[in-house]
């Protein structure tokens, strides 16, 4: 009962805390210089039509009424139209952001494949060679630019080797995307039985996943690893050796006792990554969230990036709200 | 209490074999007729090794035995190597420390020729050890039950079930109010006296033959430092467990003790039942320490002085405590004293001990 409380006090604050964000982010992107109408009419329109367009458009009006405006909309599931693709910023993003979704998330689960065990061998033969190829790999990870990884990747497995799909965009054009349900064409591909699709989509994901996965598995190897050595040396593991406790009952606890750290990096991670993986989405046309927001900005397109930073946010503060509970679950001493 | 352990039976049987294991050993060991010791601990030296320096030697030439039942208090000052004693009987000397020379019998049998699971089977069963602060040696995501009974469990073979029982009657041993709710609370909702409480339950739930009390009651305020040392004292009687004591607190190993062993940088300097001590130190740092605690103003001034000036340069092998004695003489400088028995079950280590 008090948990489903603390999620309802947790959901009031999600209101104001998106209405912060939303005005934060609507002044800074106003605060950036350019103007859409003179962007949208071309070099050669006249300053009467820019006037008018502007006009249109209620660029005229002062910016707390434009807001006001923006936050109408919004509060009606309106996000505005981006003149860029003629499309509602709601319909795009529908498409786009779990795009975005779908390649942090495979690219997260491969970091923790990698990072985690890697993280704990090191942890456990502080010396030996695992130790040593963890700190190398941290190193290597934190200092390598990931579209630079995902080039060379690129080069050895689709130039030379030829073993995935071109790297272009998340499926073959030759093949029909599945229908919509979740926006993950791995999952929907699944859920229709359209097995071309699966196919070619996962061929698609390899290298782009492999790139994050591979450059974000470095901090949380060094988050797993530093946290690890710290509770198998705390009082609790050494007294649990001293009460004879087989190794690795000590090895598991000390692990638990580290989930926290290692799922608040991960959180951290997560939501960073929906816009931090744009260049990434770069280089491999993926046609993400990231990309439309980026577009907006150089293209001073209000409405995508607006849209884009409220479903990050959402995204980000759901995210943040998952960890808290999984808090909940682990650690005793925060319930009170 | 005894017949109410379950598991006891299983015990007895790895007990018996225990015994038969060395019986060379034990015979060795019982040649100071006062019965077959739980622990004899013979010319221990453990040293840490720093690098670029020359390594520290924690322990010297320490020999130490208890007898079935038998309570000895080790009292020190901090560095002496009470707690290095203590580890390295439990055979977990931490790095960089080493155990140069030396061994250490349980019940007969060498300690130091037994693998990391046959060692790991003992400790917690037979060989316990309770801890100072006892809320940093609590895992602090697991009820206190679960923890408790995770020992039995790994030692004794029993169900989860059974070892929650055997968790319920332990903390009704060491008398914790509602036992039935505490054994579902976390180890942060407790007070330190109950956390301690909790350890000493972890500590004796298999009947262990030999218990270390590593400067476990300092933290608690003084009533419940008594209140838990009347009742460690009634269980270690009840299940007839020896017990390693120690403390740097002379005053609680006069009430609690049966024999007290003074260690002085690492050596043992005085061995002496708890009575033969309290009337008369024989050792000048166990008259320090009896004269530290002491109310007596002309007992402190005695001893609580500086060591008189040098007289003659230090030889190699001085005695080590001569730096502080205020009973120095010149040979204390050139030679290191032997521990020499001075009256009947009285050891002291001094070339000129106090007499009475």
């Amino acid at each position: 009962m008090a948990v489903v409380r603390y999620i309802a006090g947790r959901l009031a604050f999600l209101i104001p805390q998106i209405i912060g964000i939303v005005l934060v982010s609507f002044l800074l992107i106003k605060a950036v210089p350019g103007d859409p109408a003179t962007l949208m009419l071309g070099p050669m329109a006249t300053p009467q039509t820019i006037a008018e367009l502007r006009a249109q458009l209620g660029l005229d009006k002062p910016l707390p009424v434009q807001f006001l405006i923006y936050v109408d909309k919004l509060a009606h599931g309106n996000l505005g139209t981006s003149w860029q693709t003629t499309r509602p910023v709601l319909d795009d993003l529908r498409v786009r952001f779990p795009a975005t979704l779908e390649l942090v998330t495979y690219g997260m689960l491969l970091a923790l494949v990698i990072g985690i065990p890697l993280g704990v061998a090191s942890a456990l033969g502080k010396r030996g060679p695992l130790a040593k190829l963890g700190g190398f790999y941290g190193l290597v990870a934190g200092a390598l630019p990931d579209f630079w990884l995902a080039l060379i990747l690129i080069y050895i497995f689709y130039s030379l080797l030829g073993w995935v799909a071109s790297p272009i965009g998340r499926i073959d054009v030759t093949v029909t995307t599945p229908h919509m349900i979740t926006g993950f064409y791995t999952v929907d591909s699944l859920l229709t039985g359209n097995w071309e699709a699966f196919r070619s989509s996962v061929h698609h994901l390899i290298l782009p996943v492999l790139t994050l996965g591979l450059v974000n598995a470095g901090p949380i190897l060094k988050m797993t690893q530093a946290t690890m050595e710290r509770t198998l040396e705390a009082d609790f593991s050494l007294y649990g050796r001293l009460c004879g406790l087989p190794e690795k009952l000590v090895i598991r606890r000390a692990f638990r006792n580290a989930l926290p750290s290692v799922i608040t990096i991960v959180s951290v991670l997560y939501g960073f990554l929906i816009g931090g993986a744009v260049l990434i989405e770069i280089v491999f046309s993926w046609g993400g969230a990231g990309q439309y927001a980026v577009q907006g900005v150089l293209n001073s397109d209000f409405n995508p990036v607006l849209g884009f930073v409220i479903f990050s946010a959402l995204f980000s503060l759901v995210v943040y709200l998952i960890v808290d509970l999984i808090y909940l679950a682990i650690d005793p001493r925060i319930r009170r | 209490m005894t017949e109410a352990m379950p598991g006891e039976p299983r015990s007895l049987v790895t007990r018996a074999s225990i015994r038969q294991g060395n019986p060379g050993s034990v015979g060795r060991a019982s040649a100071a007729s006062e019965g077959p010791a739980v622990i004899e601990v013979r010319d221990l030296e453990v040293a840490y090794y720093v690098y670029g320096a020359e390594p520290t030697r924690a322990l010297r030439n320490v020999s130490v035995r208890l007898r079935p039942g038998e309570i000895l208090g080790l009292v020190g000052e901090s560095g002496a190597g009470k707690t290095t004693l203590a580890r390295a009987i439990m055979r977990v000397v931490p790095p960089p420390g080493r155990i140069e020379r030396g061994e250490i019998f349980f019940m007969g049998t060498d300690l130091g020729a037994m693998g990391d699971a046959e060692l790991g089977r003992l400790r917690g069963r037979d060989l316990a050890m309770i801890v100072a602060n006892p809320r940093g040696e609590l895992n602090p995501l697991l009820r206190i039950g679960p923890q408790i009974a995770t020992i039995a469990e790994v030692h004794l073979g029993v169900s989860r079930k059974r070892g929650l029982e055997m968790a319920l009657d332990m903390l009704r041993a060491v008398a914790i109010p509602d036992p039935e709710r505490r054994l579902r609370a976390y180890p942060h909702e407790l007070s330190g006296g109950m956390a301690q409480r909790i350890v000493i339950a972890m500590a004796l739930i298999c009947s262990p033959r030999f218990v270390i009390s590593d400067d476990a009651t300092s933290g608690l305020d003084v009533t419940v430092q008594a209140q838990v040392l009347d009742l460690l004292r009634k269980l270690v009687r009840e299940q007839n467990t020896s017990m390693l004591y120690i403390t740097r607190d002379i005053g609680v190993a006069a009430n609690f003790c049966d024999r007290v062993d003074i260690i002085y940088k690492g050596e043992i300097v005085e061995d002496a039942p708890t009575e033969a001590f309290f009337s008369g130190p024989a050792h000048p740092y166990g008259n320090l320490l009896f004269a530290a605690f002491s109310h007596d103003a002309e007992l402190r001034r005695r001893w609580m002085g500086s060591a008189p000036s040098p007289e003659g340069d230090a030889a190699e092998a001085p005695c080590l405590y001569a730096d502080r004695c205020v009973k120095r003489q010149a040979r204390c400088l050139a030679e290191h004293p032997a521990l020499r028995e001075r009256a009947a079950g009285r050891l002291v280590r001094c070339h000129f001990p106090v007499e009475r």
